[in-house]
């Protein structure tokens, strides 16, 4: 499950036009890392959500600009443990 | 009224990218005007079309933002790049940011929003971009130039359609008399070449249509015309305050002298048959550059080769000349008509026009017709030395917007 999230982010985010050469797991999401802007960090969660369906409020939008790569592909696994256990 | 210094140009066209470029094929009748090829959505939807040149949005905004905005911001920017570029200006070094403005109408990403919608019908909110309003609201044009260049001063855009370009211009004066700015990056930028917004001209029946010769539809004034040629194109001029421009030893193409706008007040869409607000435009236009009528040695006129469009402006131009008017001509049966973008390009046009001593004749007016009864420059170019031109420039909605431009 983590490794298809992962690959999903990588391809999302290359797809996105951002350089994924040097991301891994430890990359921070935000300007230390891939750099993703507002839009582009709502780009991606709105990617996620048709992939995956789950969803990221908008009241979560800080919470997720500050994970890793590696961080968000975990938080995107749990939501879809959780919705397929419901 | 003082006058503004035109120091800058950059066009994107369906006949060039450079003032030279433009000028040559409207002096030659090089025409831009293209049957759409067979794949292309505007195939079978118009018989002609003026395409302007691919241009790549990543060569002129971030590749990260790059996927989702609008050609008309895209060829926004490049022109405005152009016009920068040529007018050697740097902002922060040669002007103070916030002493700089910017201009750029339009009526925005007319064809994104439209391709948004389908998007959003087909699969709901997830259809729907986040990049959607930066890359189609009428403003961005001008707020990502200001981006592009660290522009910050007064910012804006203006929406009075095809007469939006010119008005521009007009706007950049008042903001340089008003001593609200130093410099101001001023222009236009359409990109209607989509099938919704043809249709929405065709359906009003105010496409040429029934021409097998796509060079051959445009054709302002001539007794066959049966409507305009759509285009795309942007034109960005930099005007500066003459002593400003003076003082940092900027090479002048033109100034602007005066300007007017006026409205019809008669109908969305049909000119007043009388000329008499577009008329009035002229006059003020005149009055504001201190000139008489008599002083204009050109007339680029809005000429878009519709039948009640071209024999309301030659009504107009008879209102401002009852004798005889200057040398006449209507560029659009080589460019066809730009939208807005006409405007600026056609100032353009007439800059080089002043500067060569040449005056771009009317392409496909064969056989003028007698409601449209000007002094026309037909077939070929006319030599005569101009020290003064005026530039009309007319808009669904009644806008009416004449420019007086000086050697």
């Amino acid at each position: 499950m983590i490794d298809e999230i992962r690959q999903f982010l990588l391809g999302s985010l290359t797809e996105m036009k951002y350089d994924t050469d040097d991301v891994d797991d430890d990359t921070p999401l935000g300007p230390a890392g891939v750099d993703l802007t507002s839009l582009a960090l709502a780009e991606l969660a709105m990617r996620v959500e048709d992939g995956f369906g789950v969803r990221f409020d908008e009241d979560e939008a800080q919470t997720v600009a500050v994970m890793t790569v590696g961080e968000l592909c975990q938080a995107v696994a749990q939501r879809v443990r959780a919705e397929s256990a419901r | 009224m003082t006058s503004a210094t035109v120091t800058g140009i950059g066009l994107v066209s369906p006949v060039g990218t450079t003032a030279a470029e433009v000028f040559e094929a409207v002096c030659n009748g090089r025409s831009g005007l293209v049957r759409p090829p067979e794949g292309h959505p505007l195939h079978g939807v118009v018989d002609a079309a003026g395409f302007g040149p691919a241009i790549d949005a990543a060569s002129v905004i971030p590749a990260t933002e790059a996927r989702l905005v609008d050609r008309s911001i895209v060829i926004a920017l490049r022109a405005a790049e152009d016009a920068i570029g040529d007018a050697g200006i740097e902002v922060g070094r040669d002007v103070d940011p916030y002493r700089v403005a910017v201009v750029i109408a339009g009526v925005g990403g007319l064809q994104t929003l439209t391709e948004q919608a389908v998007q959003r019908s087909q699969r709901g909110r997830l259809g729907v971009s986040p990049y959607l309003l930066p890359g189609t609201l009428p403003n961005m044009a001008a707020a990502r130039v200001a981006l592009r260049f660290g522009i910050r001063g007064y910012t804006s855009s203006i929406g009075t359609a095809c007469a939006a370009g010119g008005q521009s211009i007009g706007e950049a004066m008042r903001l340089l008399r008003a001593g609200e700015a130093d410099v101001v990056v001023c222009g236009c930028s359409e990109a209607p070449l989509f099938p919704t917004f043809a249709d929405g001209f065709g359906n009003a029946l105010a496409l040429a249509r029934g021409w097998s010769d796509p060079t051959a539809a445009s054709r302002p004034f001539d007794r066959r015309r049966n409507g305009l040629v759509l285009g795309e194109g942007a034109g960005v001029f930099v005007v500066e305050r003459p002593e400003f421009a003076a003082a940092r030893g900027a090479r002048r193409h033109a100034d602007v002298l005066g300007w007017a706008a006026t409205n019809d007040a008669y109908h969305p869409t049909t000119p007043r048959p009388d000329g008499s607000s577009a008329a009035e435009s002229m006059r003020r236009a005149l009055r504001d550059a201190g000139l008489s009528a008599s002083d204009i040695g050109y007339v680029n006129a809005h000429g878009t080769s519709t039948r009640a469009g071209d024999a309301a402006e030659a009504a107009a131009l008879r209102g401002v000349y009852p004798t005889q008017t200057p040398p006449v001509s209507s560029t659009k049966g080589v460019t066809g008509h730009l939208l807005g973008a006409s405007g600026v390009v056609e100032a353009a046009i007439a800059i080089m026009a002043m500067r060569h001593g040449l005056l771009p004749p009317t392409h496909n007016l064969d056989d003028p017709d007698p409601a449209c009864e000007l002094n026309h420059i037909r077939k070929q170019p006319l030599k005569a030395a101009v020290n003064a031109v005026l530039s009309n420039s007319f808009g669904f909605g009644g806008h009416n917007v004449s420019l007086v431009l000086g050697r």
